[in-house]
């Protein structure tokens, strides 16, 4: 039973943790966070755009105290540029150096088997440390007290990549052919985001915990922008929030998020107002949605937005 | 206990593998089974994947651990109400009962008690007590726990089909000690006491009833899906030509789901820069500023076209089903194979490119057939049609497919026509419905037609249709 004690205090404390961060979590998102630190197992974030994967990664950092690491994925990304990669330059310039000091190295060596082991004391240095670029991956392999690390949209990887990405996740190790297998001190926490642009592959699923964050009910959201916005006050913050949770049961290219919520509370902050009126909102649907044929279809049915969602607040807002 | 909900969850359609199974294992250390919203959260993150999974995941979880708690579904006996009060007050410590049977024995006596039954010393022993003296003692926790114990022993846990379920029912209706009700039955009957005799009989019926809707209950849970899966393992197999109008529905989900799979076996594989490889006449071209030093190294690219595809369509008669589905599929694939160009054809050819790409698949494969199904077939005619449409497009790159039986009805078979794309394009691919063994019988012109082609192949079900695009996805990735 203590364990199970355990389990619901420590997931609690996690999600009052992340709320005094300005991270509203819930339930199922502070589950994840808490089986992937327990069980050392990546974490993959599926959900709409914007609804706040990289800000969990973010907030978990700095709720641990430790570094992030982020790797940004694109289409071509390879090993050279997301672990390793030797620096040709470098060595380049070495082997000069080497050239023009060949002389004085040669120098005694009396048969050609002592000038080859001379020559050969070199060789190593050439995949050494010294001409290693490290980049993200291998940086978070060999932090010394464990990082945060965010593989941010792994759907625009290529499979390629998301293969290679196996053997780091799974042992948190890494082979590199010249100086070997490189382990993790502390294994890093990894969160890997997707915008589900396209599947990912099943080897990779089966190795992380899948958590599915789905744009917010209106009680959390109404909690986040209290987080972010907190100089909007409570008549108005709850007249945001219907107004976008209406907009977004509408058939909409791209529904707003909750990142797109928290700027129009912004906007709704800085511009001054008091109550959202139709002029208000008609002109500022740009910060809501993206794109035309969106604005133009809620801006059709304005007064039907504006009358269900504002209407039952306007008591609320008169209590002010 | 958790092989058996894995078990329930691959029914369901959500695919899990071993490691997660033990991943699951470890949840339940680490999270213990009393707190279930968090265990089904955990649970979920680790063995559902996708939107799709964790819908089904939901509905699993929420049906299977809600079994052991649950009230019996009571039988209906005259003191169901006593009963079912027992019921309410052992709820506790029930499951640990049905889990074990040691905490049965206590209760039992003090039922028997209650009741005033006769045989006392028999049913403080659970496992001893026998089916008639339950029924006789209308005993419905001591019936529930042995129904229990009985469909674990009849396997119940492997039932995969719903036609098991009257197998099932039986057998575990003898494991309960059937025949031993069924003889106390006609030694009561014989001995005169009809009335007693029809009390036992009624409660037989009840207790057959019961145990139908347990293990229709169960078995709905473990095989929801798998009926649905048989179904579309068959049609992929199945010929086009033979479909039931009433499988369509599930067909064009089937191949939704395998374009899918395909599209994203291939969407990513357009640009790739083979590292090793060494590009050296690039890398000197960049390194000439640098005095002929190779500084900055070119790497060897290797850049994957998107196929260019020309699709010719039969659609007479019995060509004209597998035509179909071939658009179907070749349409959803839109994502990987923009550049496609579809004619149909049964004695004119026609483009249907723009038609397709629309909205509704489906109204617009009917508005084609409409158009130019029903003549007959003439190759020649139509293949010319063809030629004068695309012929100056097509190049190397190009891959010209052409789907039908090559039964040209003694006409031209259009073979000389083909040959201008035989000679022009990358590929000529001919996907002849029937089976290799009838072509060149009757009026097929399959000999001269396949002259002219890189490949022919049979095509006639879905199975054929994604291998074909399949490869072709290859070729050119």
């Amino acid at each position: 039973m203590s364990k199970q004690d355990t389990a619901r205090g420590a997931i609690e404390a996690l999600m009052a943790g992340y709320e005094k961060l300005g991270y509203v979590s819930d339930e199922q998102i502070a589950t994840a966070l808490f089986l992937a630190q327990k069980l050392e197992k990546p974490l993959l974030v599926e959900g709409p755009p914007g609804v706040g994967k990289t800000e969990l990664a973010k907030a978990t950092a700095e709720y641990l105290g430790l570094n992030m690491i982020r790797l940004q994925c694109y289409e071509g990304l390879d090993e050279g540029k997301a672990l390793y990669e030797w620096q040709y330059g470098k060595q380049l310039l070495y082997t000069q150096v080497l050239k023009e000091k060949l002389g004085d190295v040669m120098q005694g060596a009396k048969t050609l088997d002592e000038s080859m082991t001379r020559l050969g004391g070199f060789e190593d240095v050439f995949f050494s440390e010294q001409f290693l670029q490290t980049r993200p991956l291998l940086e978070a392999l060999r932090s010394d007290d464990g990082v945060v690390l965010l593989i941010d949209e792994i759907d625009k990887s290529d499979d390629e990549f998301e293969a290679f990405l196996l053997e780091i996740l799974s042992d948190y190790q890494i082979s590199i052919p010249e100086l070997g297998t490189v382990k993790a001190k502390k294994p890093p926490l990894v969160f890997l985001t997707s915008n589900n642009t396209r599947e990912i592959g099943d080897a990779l699923k089966r190795r992380c915990l899948h958590l599915y964050i789905p744009f917010p009910d209106a009680v959390r959201e109404n909690t986040i922008l209290q987080a972010r916005v907190p100089e909007l006050n409570d008549g108005l913050r709850a007249n945001v929030v219907d107004f976008v949770q209406k907009l977004r049961e509408m058939d909409l290219k791209k529904p707003p998020a909750v990142s797109e919520t928290i700027d129009w509370a912004r906007t709704v902050v800085l511009l001054n107002m008091d109550v959202l009126d139709s002029d208000f909102v008609k002109n500022t649907l740009n910060v809501l949605l993206k794109f035309k044929s969106d604005i133009e279809a809620a801006e059709s049915d304005l007064p039907r937005l504006m009358r269900e969602s504002l209407h039952p607040k306007e008591s609320g807002t008169a209590a002010e | 206990m958790i092989a058996d909900f894995v078990r329930i969850l691959r029914a369901a359609d959500i695919r899990v593998s071993p490691a997660e199974t033990l991943d699951a294992a470890e949840i339940f250390e680490t999270i213990g089974f009393d707190d279930r919203s968090i265990l089904k959260y955990a649970l979920g993150q680790t063995l559902a994947k996708t939107e799709m999974e964790k819908l089904a995941f939901d509905e699993a979880f929420e049906s299977y651990f809600r079994l052991p708690e649950e009230t019996p579904p009571s039988l209906p006996f005259e003191n169901q109400e006593e009963n079912q009060h027992q019921d309410g007050e052992d709820a506790p410590d029930k499951s640990a009962e049905q889990n074990s049977g040691e905490g049965r024995p206590q209760q039992g006596t003090q039922e028997s008690a209650q009741q005033g039954a006769q045989e006392a010393g028999a049913a403080s022993d659970n496992a001893n007590q026998t089916l008639t003296e339950m029924l006789e003692n209308q005993d419905t926790a001591a019936l529930q726990a042995a129904m229990q114990q009985a469909a674990t022993q009849a396997g119940l846990a492997d039932a995969r089909l719903f036609t098991q379920q009257g197998m099932f029912s039986r057998r575990i209706m003898e494991t309960m000690g059937l025949a031993d009700l069924e003889a106390r039955i006609r030694q009561i009957n014989e001995g005169g006491e009809t009335e007693e005799a029809e009390r036992l009989r009624a409660g037989r019926a009840q207790l057959f009833e019961a145990v139908q809707d347990f293990v229709e209950r169960q078995i709905a849970m473990r095989t929801k899906n798998a009926g649905r899966l048989l179904r579309e393992d068959a049609l992929s197999r199945i010929r086009l030509s033979n479909l039931d109008k009433s499988d369509m529905k599930i067909m064009r989900e089937l191949i939704r789901k395998l374009a899918k799979r395909l599209a994203s076996r291939h969407s990513r594989r357009r640009k790739k820069a083979q590292r090793g490889m060494l590009d050296i006449r690039r890398t000197m071209r960049a390194n000439v500023a640098y005095d002929g030093k190779l500084f900055n190294l070119a790497w060897r690219r290797v850049k994957v076209e998107r196929p260019k595809l020309i699709v010719l369509c039969d659609v007479s008669g019995s060509v004209a089903a597998v035509s179909r589905f071939f658009l179907m599929f070749l349409y959803s694939l839109d994502e990987v194979m923009p550049k496609t160009r579809s004619f149909v054809f049964s004695n004119r050819a026609g483009e249907i490119t723009d038609l397709l790409q629309g909205d509704d698949l489906e109204t617009a494969m009917e508005a084609a057939l409409r158009q130019y199904g029903g003549g007959s077939t003439d190759y020649g005619m139509s293949i010319m049609d063809l030629a004068e449409a695309t012929l100056d497009s097509v190049d190397k790159k190009t891959t010209v497919m052409v789907l039908g039986d090559a039964r040209s009805n003694y006409g031209d078979p259009g073979h000389l026509a083909l040959k201008e794309f035989y000679e022009r394009a990358g590929r000529v691919i001919f996907l002849n419905p029937e089976p290799e063994t009838v072509w060149d019988t009757g009026d097929s012109e399959m000999k001269k037609l396949g002259a002219y082609c890189t490949h022919k192949q049979t095509c006639n079900s879905v199975k054929h249709v994604e291998r074909v695009l399949d490869d072709l996805l290859r070729l050119s990735g």
